[in-house]
């Protein structure tokens, strides 16, 4: 057999290979058990992967954590179909079609992005879904989707009474810029800005936009910079909120003014991103506890993280979708609780109207084992946890610097400019 | 076109047909009877769903070969005429209530419009220089979509399901329907167009723009129609891929897909009626496998990978096998489903 034959016959031995890989996993010769499906898709590559990847990493890790060591769900293993959509919103919508298809109950995203850009297929069809990073318009008004956590908005108002309350000595309003990615995440924060500045007692001086791949913010920067601001806040994710602060630092701008982001950038990321001494008092938002604090969840969380991606240790977007995993699990529970497995176990309209109706509407004072304020469900409110606290970049560690905060439900709808 | 051995035309109508001999007939009914009988036998609703977005990328992508593959306009931002077509039939239908059979070819139009006015450098301008422009014409549709209320800007806006009359396409099923009659109708005329005068004129300024001047082809007029053409195609598929979404914002167009659109004719086989059908199901059949089935399979399964190896394999074999084509087969699949024809005419003998 002479070379060319060999190699023709290697690459389509190789080819084989890998197409049948994913077959054998399905060879599963175990006794069928009574399972219950959700659909789970993160940014893990991409634009927003060094937040996606992360995230994707602890729900499947909890995942494995919940069907391991607490039996699943009611004695039902919990079955994960994990895709990948690449922060594409395409391909996600087609990954939300396939987890309805596949007959999965619920899914969940880690951006809110990637939900805004799945909701619609999602509220047309009734099929619930969990946003872990969430924005006003992915619950104004209230439909399917639920927000884990509080909103980008609610981080802006947080952060802002917070400052006015706190920070800010001088006299007047104190002038404050914004910076927000072009999508949900930064349009949360421009909308909360809009309702509530005026009665904060903030003067909103410049709205700027950026790309998630921008790699240099100098010139819209200059024009902040000209206009003299107190504040500047960054509603984004952490590579083009490091961009942003390293620019602000370059300039001259920082330290002299106040620099805070919400809770899409204000992750260890940011500082590995940007550095330690440039975000060192960089103020942010953050609804989940740090990395190590005694909670009765933590010890378990990191050692399945120094166990399965070690490489996440420290991340606060691994707690956050850990906690994800958790509030699922809870919802699932309640969900055969009150209506029983039968329901869940094809998937399919009844299913899903279970989950909602029958568990996620029924979450009351989950304390979601300390990682994040307790998540509850009040009617016209699909935010499921109300609780945030303000963090400082301090010796390059991310430090807590108040208690829980309750962030207020804010009626975007009734505002005539939301959505519009 | 080459025939089986012993089969003669004796009109020239019978030369000029696509489809000339009994084999080929048989052939064409038997594949559409598949295709539209697609519904009854594929595996769940998702996977119909991938066939009707593929449908959608066809139609787009043959606009786009003609552009480029018959004419060699190297266009680099069909996304963004994409997304001409998905916001113009979201906004008619939205905000003005116009039915959708009226939306959809006056997203072709807008589109082609749009694709005029870009494509005016062309006269001027080849190859990477066009490219350019075509690239700053993405950058610029985008921008303005952002930036002006009427389009929900960066949050987007809503589009209802496509319609006629009283007809509403809600099911799976209806929707695939839908777009594989447009993307058949789409490559019909796509074929007849390649054959026409017209085609042959883009095929001439492709292989020498200056030689078919010389031989009193319109540079100017040939260039935008072909602009025209292949825009009003990608307006066409727009409209449907927003109607099919329910919801569209610019980050379903991004610059990457316009890239995508390029691979996918040239991993196809550039310049010939069939490539795009076989780039656009290649590279949609490898998208869905590495997504939905290795990358979780690797995932999942070996926890002793690096950090992101699973999730980088996609990009990774993308970018192979684009490559993998250029070298080993320029032509595309168009050509080797060309030899395979041939061997099949000649068959049992070789030579």
């Amino acid at each position: 057999m002479n070379k060319s034959k060999l190699r023709v016959i290697g690459a389509i031995l190789m080819a084989l290979i890998i197409t049948m890989l994913p077959f054998l996993s399905a060879c599963d010769t175990e006794e069928q058990v009574e399972t219950i499906k959700i659909g789970i898709t993160t940014p893990s590559s991409g634009q927003a992967a060094e937040k996606g990847s992360v995230m994707g990493h602890a729900n499947l890790d909890a995942f494995e954590y919940i069907n391991e060591e607490l039996g699943g769900v009611a004695g039902h293993p919990i079955e994960v179909v994990w895709l990948d959509n690449g922060y594409d919103a395409t391909k996600a919508v087609t990954n939300v079609q396939l987890f309805m298809d596949e007959g999965c109950v619920m899914y969940a995203t880690a951006s809110s992005a990637m939900m805004t850009a799945t909701m619609e297929t999602a509220n047309r069809a009734g099929f619930p879904g969990l946003a872990c990073f969430n924005a006003p318009n992915l619950h104004r008004p209230p439909q399917h989707i639920y927000g884990q956590m509080t909103d980008y908005g609610d981080d802006w108002t947080a952060f802002a009474k917070y400052y006015v309350e706190n920070i800010w000595e001088g006299e007047g309003k104190p002038r404050m810029a914004l910076h927000l990615l072009n999508n949900s995440t930064g349009y949360g924060a421009r909308d909360a800005a809009m309702a509530k500045a005026e009665e904060l007692g903030i003067e909103i001086i410049s709205i700027d936009e950026h790309a998630a791949t921008t790699m240099s913010e100098i010139e819209s920067l200059t024009r902040i910079k000209a206009l003299n601001p107190d504040v500047l806040y960054i509603s984004s994710t952490p590579a083009p909120t490091a961009v942003i602060i390293k620019n602000a630092y370059e300039l001259g701008m920082y330290p002299g003014i106040t620099i805070a982001c919400g809770h899409a950038g204000m992750t260890k990321e940011l500082v590995n991103i940007a550095g330690a001494d440039i975000t060192e008092g960089v103020y942010g938002v953050f609804p989940t506890v740090s990395w190590g604090d005694d909670v009765p969840g933590m010890e378990k969380m990191i050692e399945y993280c120094l166990e399965l991606h070690p490489e996440d240790e420290g991340n606060g977007d691994y707690i956050t979708s850990w906690a994800q995993s958790l509030i699922i699990a809870e919802i699932l529970r309640l969900t055969v609780e009150n209506a029983g497995y039968e329901v869940l176990a094809e998937g399919g309209p009844e299913a899903w109207a279970a989950v909602e109706y029958q568990g996620i509407q029924q979450l009351d004072g989950y304390d979601v084992e300390g990682l994040h304020g307790p998540v509850s469900y009040v009617p016209g409110d699909n935010r499921l946890s109300k609780s945030l606290r303000i963090f400082q970049v301090q010796s390059g560690e991310i430090v807590p610097i108040t208690g829980w905060i309750e962030a207020p439900l804010i009626k975007y709808e009734e505002y005539e400019w939301f959505g519009n | 076109m080459t025939l089986p051995c012993g089969v003669r035309s004796y009109k020239y109508a019978d030369d000029m047909a696509i489809i000339r001999t009994k084999t080929q007939w048989v052939l064409f009914i038997l594949m559409l009877v598949l295709l539209f009988t697609m519904p009854l036998y594929m595996p769940s609703n998702y996977w119909l769903g991938i066939a009707t977005l593929t449908g959608i990328t066809l139609i787009a992508a043959t606009g786009l070969n003609l552009l480029l593959g018959y004419c060699g306009q190297l266009s680099i931002g069909h996304a963004g005429f994409i997304a001409v077509g998905a916001y113009t039939s979201a906004i008619l239908t939205n905000r003005l209530g116009v039915p959708f059979p009226i939306a959809l070819l006056c997203s072709g139009l807008t589109a082609g419009t749009i694709g005029i006015i870009f494509g005016i450098p062309s006269i001027r301008l080849k190859g990477f220089y066009l490219a350019i422009t075509s690239i700053a014409a993405q950058f610029i549709i985008l921008w303005v979509i952002n930036h002006w209320s009427l389009t929900g800007g960066f949050m987007g806006m809503q589009v209802p399901y496509a319609s006629i009359g009283s007809f509403v396409f809600k099911s799976r099923a209806s929707q695939f329907y839908l777009v594989t009659s447009i993307a058949v109708l789409t490559i019909f005329i796509a074929k007849n167009i390649a054959r026409s005068r017209v085609g042959r004129a883009f095929i001439a300024i492709r292989d020498n723009d200056l030689a078919a001047q010389v031989m009193g082809i319109n540079l100017f007029f040939y260039k935008l129609l072909a602009f025209f053409i292949g825009c009003f195609m990608a307006g066409i598929a727009g409209s449907l891929l927003a109607h099919w979404m329910g919801f569209i914002n610019t980050e379903y167009f991004s610059f990457a897909d316009s890239i995508l659109y390029v691979a996918m004719i040239i991993i196809g086989g550039l310049g010939t009626t069939i490539g795009p059908i076989f780039g656009v199901i290649f590279i949609s059949t490898l998208e869905q496998y590495l997504t939905v089935g290795l990358v979780p399979f690797l995932e999942r399964t070996f926890s002793m990978l690096p950090s992101g190896f699973a999730t980088g394999v996609t990009p990774m074999l993308f970018g192979l096998v684009i490559v993998l084509f250029l070298i080993l087969e320029p032509r595309g699949l168009a050509h080797r489903w060309s030899l395979f024809k041939s061997a099949y005419r000649l068959w049992p003998f070789s030579y």
